[in-house]
């Protein structure tokens, strides 16, 4: 199965990283969670990926189990491979200097990524020191170089200081500057802008942008924010209680969105263009519960376009288009789309027993 | 940006509330003082929406809080119905007095599974005003009051009542907070990042919920939030703070497709999908907010303003007219 194992397998020589079929579990009291539920992509080198999904969506532990930071009892399965090595294998022999050097991740929070009572020389340097064997000065004046090349104002003065000297923003500038010291060629970005304001928002994510690009880096972004990686990401993938719903490219995903929970996500947020009070179509009701996931789709009981067979068989991921997968029975834009969804809005009610009434009247008023 | 003044302020009889010449300062440590907010007006019509947009740490919810006297502001005056006979002076009030006016001003904050104690039951927690507040309510009828605020806000009280806040899921948390200041059938409902920490989906079920709310029981809402985007949905008129100043005040649409301050202008450009009406260049600040401890003479938005001249280190620009019921605080308005 193609779309199994991600886009792009023709057109692309070896990717750069791997996952394919990936499986997380969590024992759990009230059983078996399954956080990811075999989840496929292959990344070019260079390229920069987009992961987009609500809270719960699984976005973060695709994340964490890329950088060998799950704790010992998630259940872990399907395969990883990074430049032809299989990750996975590498956890178990206790490869250490893979992650944090070819491998490194900026994470969301940058007022608890930092250690409180370490300078931010120290924390800098010390990856330096201990994957690169840097002795104590060189990795100083080197650590220094990199605050610089994040854009941290006096870099020489900040390497004494200790993180609470720091905002928001320049902490996750040092962060940063952190994950890039062994010049690594994957960065996961795991929601870096999500505690920010707005206006430092745009530069830590320009700045990535031009990092990357300086460097030939890969990257992964990891949001719940559509508009954030609009613009950034060379690929798309909307996931949502642990599956991919959709990939594509960015072009391809917003001029021809195929899946209804990427249509539903863009249609939710208010845009700064819109005129006040326009009337938001809200995605009712919440994300399941993934402790015995139901069979069908999962997003079956909020989905307007909702079908007879959403609630029984579970869609596989298909091709679509060039470099489009999408796993839907109904897609957007499709015939068996357009049909459901006027058969519900006839029937005013879908399979699932979601009421039609509240998006007919938004999208009357429209 | 960002200066005091008061030509913002209209004259009308139909006003619910106007705050004049508001200054919020906290003590901090020998000699030094933070400037919260520093002298700011403006005024809220009768079933209007004020939005209020800034970053963090100028002062947004702090204005709220001064609002409802919580603590009391330094200096300057809250004044519900202003011009009419049954003007109340906030700020003049103190204690029981002070007390019988709160059922009219309610508040619903960020993070809504902090805000409701986790031991009681959703019924209990939804009907604590109306019990504390029993004499004043004789005519209610607590448990169909309470019914009823539920089942407006989309919970279904058979259900839910006997629930804990536990049991429900970030989104439906914040129902039971609108809910519960809906008991009492306030006037003002103040909104303190009501969406902020919720998820995208469930983001727009909550202000579709709030404007349901606003026209069903008559509310005015003040809904404070850093999403520009968000605030223009929800809000007729808006005021951008910036360091305990307020640099624009105007009707929604009018600022957001005609920003005049600079200020206004580098919000709009830094959202992740940019405003077409500025240039994505106009983004171009630096990341650090000056103390407010400190906070720079002039126009406090200078050290990080693209236009700034000797002129606004000298003298603070004052609150002017720029167009029908739009206002900005700058020695340089419009766009560059």
């Amino acid at each position: 199965m193609c779309a199994k194992s991600g886009l792009g397998k023709a057109d692309m020589a070896a990717p750069l990283l791997s996952v394919s079929n990936l499986h997380v579990g969590f024992a759990t009291e009230k059983g078996l969670v399954r956080a990811v539920d075999g989840v496929s992509f292959d990344l070019t080198e260079g390229q920069t990926l987009g992961i987009v999904g609500e809270s719960g969506s699984g976005k973060s532990v695709t994340a964490k189990t890329l950088m060998n930071l799950l704790p010992s009892y998630a259940r872990v399965g399907g395969s990883i491979t990074f430049d032809g090595r299989d990750v996975r294998a590498m956890a178990t022999e206790g490869e250490r200097h893979f992650w944090g050097v070819e491998m490194t991740m900026v994470f969301q929070d940058p007022m608890t990524s930092l250690n409180p009572v370490k300078r931010i020389g120290e924390q800098i340097a010390e990856s330096l020191r201990v994957h690169l064997k840097r002795t104590r000065s060189e990795a100083k004046d080197e650590a220094g170089d990199l605050l610089q090349q994040v854009g941290v104002p006096e870099p020489r003065k900040r390497l004494r200081q200790y993180p609470h000297e720091l905002s928001g923003g320049l902490r996750q500038r040092v962060v940063i500057a952190m994950s890039l010291a062994c010049s690594p060629r994957l960065l996961i970005a795991d929601e870096p802008t999500t505690a920010l304001d707005v206006t430092v928002q745009k530069h830590i994510l320009d700045l990535l942008d031009e990092l990357r690009e300086e460097r030939g880096m890969t990257m992964i972004l990891i949001t719940h924010d559509l508009g954030v990686v609009r613009g950034r990401a060379d690929q798309i993938m909307v996931m949502y209680a642990g599956r991919t719903m959709e990939q594509a490219d960015t072009a391809t995903l917003f001029s021809q969105m195929r899946h209804p929970y990427t249509e539903a996500l863009l249609e939710t947020i208010p845009r700064i263009d819109m005129a006040s009070h326009t009337r938001l179509i809200p995605i009712p009701g919440m994300p399941p519960e993934l402790v015995d996931v139901p069979d069908g789709c999962l997003f079956s009981q909020r989905c307007r376009s909702c079908s007879d067979s959403c609630l029984t068989d579970q869609p596989p991921l298909e091709v679509c288009g060039p470099m489009h997968v999408c796993a839907c029975h109904t897609p957007v834009g499709t015939e068996a789309g357009a049909a459901a969804r006027a058969a519900n809005r006839e029937a005013g009610v879908t399979p699932a027993g979601l009421d039609m009434g509240t998006f007919t009247a938004v999208e009357e008023s429209a | 940006m960002a200066g005091s003044g008061t030509a913002q302020l209209r004259e009308s009889d139909k006003m619910v509330l106007r705050v004049e010449n508001l200054v919020m300062e906290f003590p901090a440590g020998i000699h030094q003082v933070v400037h919260a907010v520093s002298d700011i007006s403006f005024d809220v019509q009768r079933g209007e929406t004020l939005g209020i947009v800034g970053e963090s740490g100028c002062g947004k919810s702090t204005t709220a809080r001064a609002i409802v006297q919580l603590p009391k502001p330094t200096s300057g005056t809250v004044l519900l119905d202003p011009g009419t006979d049954a003007e109340i002076e906030l700020t003049a009030k103190e204690g029981e007095e002070l007390r019988a006016i709160r059922p009219r001003i309610q508040m619903i904050f960020q993070d809504p599974i902090s805000s409701l104690n986790p031991r009681r039951r959703v019924r209990d927690i939804v009907a604590e005003g109306l019990s504390i507040w029993r004499e004043e309510y004789p005519d209610v009828d607590v448990e169909a009051q309470v019914d009823e605020v539920l089942t407006a806000v989309g919970l279904d009280p058979e259900v839910a009542a006997s629930r804990r806040p536990h049991q429900f899921s970030g989104g439906q948390c914040q129902r039971i907070s609108i809910a519960r200041a809906l008991a009492l059938n306030p006037e003002i409902l103040i909104c303190d990042e009501p969406v902020s920490a919720l998820d995208v989906s469930v983001q727009a079920q909550i202000i579709n919920i709030l404007e349901e709310m606003k026209e069903r029981y008559g509310l005015t809402l003040i809904f404070i939030s850093h999403d520009l985007s968000v605030v223009r949905n929800v809000s007729d008129r808006v005021v951008v703070m910036y360091l305990g100043k307020v640099c624009e005040v105007g009707d929604s649409n009018t600022l957001f497709s005609e920003p005049a301050h600079p200020y206004t202008r580098v919000l709009l450009a830094s959202a992740p999908e940019p405003s077409a009406v500025v240039d994505e260049s106009e983004s171009a600040i630096g990341d650090e907010l000056p103390s407010p401890m400190d906070p720079p003479s002039g126009c406090r938005f200078r050290t990080r303003c693209p236009r700034t001249t000797g002129l606004c280190a000298s003298e603070e620009p004052v609150m002017a007219k720029v167009g029908l019921d739009h206002f900005v605080a700058c020695h340089f308005p419009g766009s560059p």
